[in-house]
């Protein structure tokens, strides 16, 4: 389905989509971020500082709270997640493309039920980039594209006056057909101006990381690398980078207790990072990636060489958060061609 | 696999044994499910145990999948969830979930010798193949099993090791010389080359701190014994059991999913990351 809407039209759009919670870029402290529609919809930004994982994997989600009486067994209590139905507006095609590879991660080997529960319930409609969004945008390089429909709903590309809008799954599909007349067909001067548009945004300049399909293999044979603790001496370790990727999943699980007696609480998932130390360290004290360069390496390693391995695609999207957010300049294209250029 | 994969189910304990005391005290748990159902596992599998208001770990199972009664481990006091694991008594409920990660490929070991090599509380995750040969014995040809401790206090499953004399070769070892001890005085590693294990059709399994592993792994080279004929069961810290939380991997596998069970063969490939 490809349809042309106004840009006056979008809020009539949103409107009409009764029974979703509408969530779109807005700033609040400086951060861009998804965040429920109230009033205008604005999708005139820059991309967002945090991308919109969080929808489907909370930084922190309770799984079961757990209640002890003395004397008796413990009894648990599930909270699965009751999240709303959400529409996303305004998602990049890195985003896009970063969901993909989340929903690989969590429904891989066996379906991790509160992800799934959450992200069933996630619709995206992107906006494709008519220009990079940033001076650290690399998506081309990494296989992706400015203007890529990976893992949307809805793709919508800015024509100016109006957005050039295509649904990509069925509830993509339902999402535009909600919107009834607010939509138009498209006239042979809007797909001509697409092309153009699309073709304009794919042929802008961007930073590339080299020669994407040989990196696994030279990250393999520079494991051992002096490079590796040369490029991460300035790491302070604050995970910013983790943070903000729309792909890293890495997550811990601990006990929160409400109550000691009676016991109470809840076991409870976090984000975590593998740039912090403890992330690896066995409890006898043994840590299998104890320095700042194997935690570099590893970073870098999940992306662009076990990623690919395991899934068959890099598992960095491009989209420069961790280039820009980085309070040290560690930059992630900078490191894997230097490395990449070492190993011949 | 339940639908919600980190809901544990309720195990009762139903047995406690101080196998040794000391600083980094070892007792061996027999769990029981509470509401009658727990899952089958296959040799050197593990289990997530929870301890509710201090967190989960992630623990070898230390019994043969022939017994379906309970379940065993053995725990090394070391961390948060272990010590209180430690201060537990029969009859509390702790949680459960599993079993997680591949197996020892027993049934391709049938009709051969076998050799195990263990040391310190790395006798626990390989106990189960060598209860199950000693269970299916005229399925195997010699059963070996090396054992070794820093001393004879430190040695775990004294009569269990005892009582398989007969069906099994049983080797035992101390790092250091004690009096009364009649058997070897030495390193683990020192009395598999001083016994010299035929290679012949044999499989080797070991488990044991790291520095043990590598210098039973050279030596059971110098044997002659192929890299395809050693196997080991290795450990990283771990937090899901299910490939997805990120910090296991060796490489680019999850020790959870496609360990923690190796050949020597595939283990020297992967980078030294465990």
């Amino acid at each position: 389905m490809e349809k042309i809407l106004g840009k006056t039209q979008i809020d009539g759009w949103i409107a009409a989509l009764s029974g979703y919670e509408i969530l779109a870029p807005a700033v609040e402290d400086g951060i861009w971020a998804y965040k429920p529609v109230n009033g205008e919809v604005r999708l005139d930004h820059g991309n967002t500082t945090q991308p919109p994982k969080g929808l489907s994997f909370p930084q922190r989600e309770v799984f079961f709270s757990f209640e002890q009486i003395k004397g008796e067994p413990p009894r648990l209590t599930q909270k699965l997640p009751d999240a709303p139905r959400r529409a996303v507006f305004g998602v990049r095609p890195c985003d896009g493309c970063g969901a993909v590879r989340m929903d690989k991660v969590f429904n891989d080997h066996v379906v991790d039920n509160y992800y799934q529960a959450r992200r069933s319930n996630v619709a995206y409609v992107g906006l494709a980039c008519n220009k990079p969004q940033g001076s650290n945008c690399f998506c081309l390089s990494v296989g992706g594209s400015p203007v890529s429909s990976e893992g949307m709903d809805v793709l919508m590309t800015d024509l100016g006056d109006r957005y050039f809008v295509a649904a990509l799954t069925e509830t993509g599909k339902a999402l535009m057909a909600a919107g009834g007349k607010l939509f138009s067909e498209p006239a042979a001067a809007d797909r001509k101006l697409l092309e153009q548009t699309h073709a304009e945004a794919v042929a802008h300049p961007q930073r590339a990381v080299n020669n994407l399909d040989t990196v696994p293999a030279k990250l393999k044979a520079s494991f051992n690398s002096p490079l590796w603790e040369e490029l991460a001496r300035a790491c302070i370790g604050c995970g910013v980078c983790t943070f903000l990727c729309p792909t890293c999943h890495c997550f811990d699980i601990n006990d929160e207790n409400t109550s000691a007696s009676p016991l109470k609480g809840n076991r409870v998932r976090t984000w975590d990072n593998c740039q912090f130390p403890d992330f690896t360290m066995h409890t006898s004290g043994h840590n299998p990636r104890e320095s700042l360069g194997s935690r570099l390496r590893q970073r870098v390693s999940h992306k662009f060489r076990y990623f690919p391995e395991n899934f068959g695609m890099p598992q960095c999207t491009g989209c420069g958060r961790c280039i820009t957010e980085c309070s040290v300049g560690i930059d992630i294209v900078t490191v894997v061609n230097k490395v990449t250029e070492h190993a011949g | 696999m339940p639908d919600n994969i980190y809901l544990p189910e309720l195990a009762r304990i139903t047995h406690i044994k101080e196998e040794i005391g000391g600083e980094r005290a070892i007792k061996t748990f027999r769990v029981e499910p509470v509401d009658g159902g727990i899952f089958e596992h296959d040799c050197g599998q593990c289990a997530m145990l929870s301890v509710f208001g201090r967190g989960e770990m992630m623990i070898s199972i230390a019994s043969s999948p022939l017994i379906r009664e309970y379940k065993q481990f053995s725990i090394m006091r070391v961390g948060r969830v272990s010590a209180t694991f430690h201060e537990l008594e029969v009859g509390d409920v702790v949680g459960i979930r599993g079993p997680y990660g591949n197996s020892f490929p027993v049934d391709d070991w049938r009709g051969k010798n076998l050799v195990f090599i263990g040391g310190g509380v790395g006798l626990a995750p390989i106990w189960p193949v060598i209860t199950t040969a000693v269970a299916q014995r005229a399925d195997f040809k010699n059963i070996t099993v090396f054992y070794g401790a820093r001393s004879p206090r430190d040695l775990m499953y004294k009569a269990e090791l005892e009582r398989l004399r007969g069906d099994a070769d049983i080797q035992l070892s101390v790092d250091k010389a004690e009096e009364g001890w009649k058997e070897y005085c030495g390193f683990v590693p020192a009395n598999v080359l001083d016994k010299k294990p035929s290679p012949n059709n044999t499989i080797a399994i070991t488990c044991g701190p790291p520095i043990m592993i590598k210098f039973v792994i050279q030596n059971l080279q110098k044997l002659g014994f192929a890299d395809e004929q050693i196997y080991t069961t290795i450990e990283n810290k771990m937090k899901c059991g299910l490939g997805k939380c990120g910090r296991c991997n060796v490489g680019k596998d999850y020790v959870c999913t496609k360990g923690p069970v190796y050949s020597w063969a595939e283990l020297k490939e992967l980078p030294e990351e465990y």
